[in-house]
């Protein structure tokens, strides 16, 4: 097959991966790598790479729809790529010395099972369809974390407000680490932190997840581009279709339910869960 | 109202920090996809019988990295150095959203935010402009 029909294909997985990732807050990368592995016999670092130029198309795109939307919090997404943005680098530099050392697959073994201990997690709050305001602590009264945006599905203003800034932001390290190490978005933990920490609705959380995962792609793309990892040839159709796919998908979502929203993201969650731990105990 | 009310305290950004950020995203994201589109059309042309794999095992952005092979590339019309181009913008674009949304904050006097935003912005240009090259 000629190289052009092989950018082809890969522009078209990457509008797949830019919808997936728009909508449920992972960022997409988590679809280019396993695809490019295992269809294109990509080696995993330059995968990687690839992965990583996703997410930055991706989040633009996405990140761009939900500011106008206003469904994004500016404040509490910067404040937590305090957290995010040293995770990624070292998670990043992390990953240039595991592929000489060839010590990733245990790594990603435990990806696998952190991630489905919160896709149960995710399911058992699927119920908890409706957002109730929670109690702020100091740091976010001071800083004005809370907000309000207008949920054209049910039709009505919801407030939030956060609490738990200190353990949002513990678990936003760890995002931005796995984040670095894998090329991934790592939308599963920021929208966990978000969401779970924080307490904002599933929607901020999910436009905030998008808004952040840029500037933590950003930070562990300087790493990769200086290891070699990030192919340029490959980065232009998988940025093209993944800004496709996100446009797409960032349209979609203010118009669906939160409940949908969940189970979308508890669903692609589970199955990279799997996916992984089967990469990493040498599976198919 | 409380002190647990969300419309207690916080001053709202203008309308137009909104404004600009989406405005700065899509620019950075539209600008790197004209240059990459150009870049891979250009590369293919020269090098369309190239195999997949063999294209992989090339990757051109490498001799890319430095300006001086950059604008070296730029001003000879090598596809390869639009390509690292496109990728250095759509790089740059995050952290361009970042120095927005310092500028905003501190003219919203909100020193505490402003100087979250800045220290996202050091943490970032330190990943990108040190440990980066320092790992090469």
């Amino acid at each position: 097959m000629d190289l052009v029909w092989y950018l082809v294909i890969l522009a078209a997985v990457a509008v797949a991966a830019g919808f997936v990732g728009s909508l449920t807050g992972i960022g997409g990368g988590i679809v280019i790598i396993p695809v490019l592995v295992i269809f294109f016999n990509v080696p995993l670092a330059v995968a990687i790479g690839a992965s990583v130029i996703t997410i930055l198309a991706n989040s633009a795109t996405t990140g761009s729809a939900y500011i106008r939307d206003h469904l994004t919090d500016l404040r509490i997404g910067m404040f937590l790529e305090i957290a995010t943005v040293p995770g990624a680098i070292i998670g990043a530099a992390l990953t240039v010395y595991l592929v000489h050392a060839n010590l990733q697959d245990a790594l990603i073994v435990a990806l696998g099972v952190i991630l489905i201990v919160l896709a149960i997690a995710g399911l058992r709050r699927i119920r908890d369809d409706a957002h109730t305001l929670s109690v702020p602590d100091r740091r976010s009264r001071r800083l004005g974390f809370f907000g309000s945006y207008h949920d054209s599905q049910l039709n009505e203003t919801i407030t939030y407000q956060a609490e738990n800034t200190n353990r949002a932001l513990g678990i936003m390290f760890g995002a931005g680490l796995v984040a670095g190490m894998f090329g991934i978005g790592s939308g599963v933990l920021k929208v966990t932190a978000l969401d779970g920490a924080l307490k904002l609705p599933i929607k901020v959380s999910t436009a905030t997840s998008n808004f952040m995962i840029g500037v933590t792609a950003c930070a562990s793309t300087g790493v990769l581009l200086a290891a070699g990892y990030v192919n340029a040839v490959l980065a232009a159709p998988v940025a093209i279709g993944a800004t496709v796919g996100a446009l797409v998908g960032s349209y979609v979502l203010p118009g669906m339910r939160n409940r949908t929203v969940r189970i979308a993201f508890t669903l692609v969650l589970i199955g990279l869960s799997i996916e992984l731990i089967i990469r990493g105990l040498g599976g198919p | 109202m409380t002190e647990n009310s969300p419309t207690a305290r916080r001053h709202d950004l203008p309308p137009d920090a909104y404004r600009d950020m989406t405005r700065i995203l899509r620019a950075g994201l539209i600008t790197a996809l004209v240059i990459l589109s150009g870049g891979v059309i250009a590369y293919l042309v020269e090098n369309g019988s190239l195999s997949f794999g063999e294209m992989v095992a090339k990757n051109p952005i490498l001799s890319y990295l430095g300006l001086d092979s950059l604008a070296r590339g730029l001003s000879t019309g090598q596809p390869e150095a639009f390509l690292t181009l496109g990728v250095l913008v759509l790089v740059a674009t995050p952290i361009a959203r970042v120095l927005t949304g310092m500028y905003f904050f501190a003219r919203n006097r909100e020193r505490e935010m402003a100087i979250v935003a800045m220290t996202v912005a050091i943490l970032l240009f330190v990943g990108v402009l040190v440990i980066g090259p320092f790992l090469r």
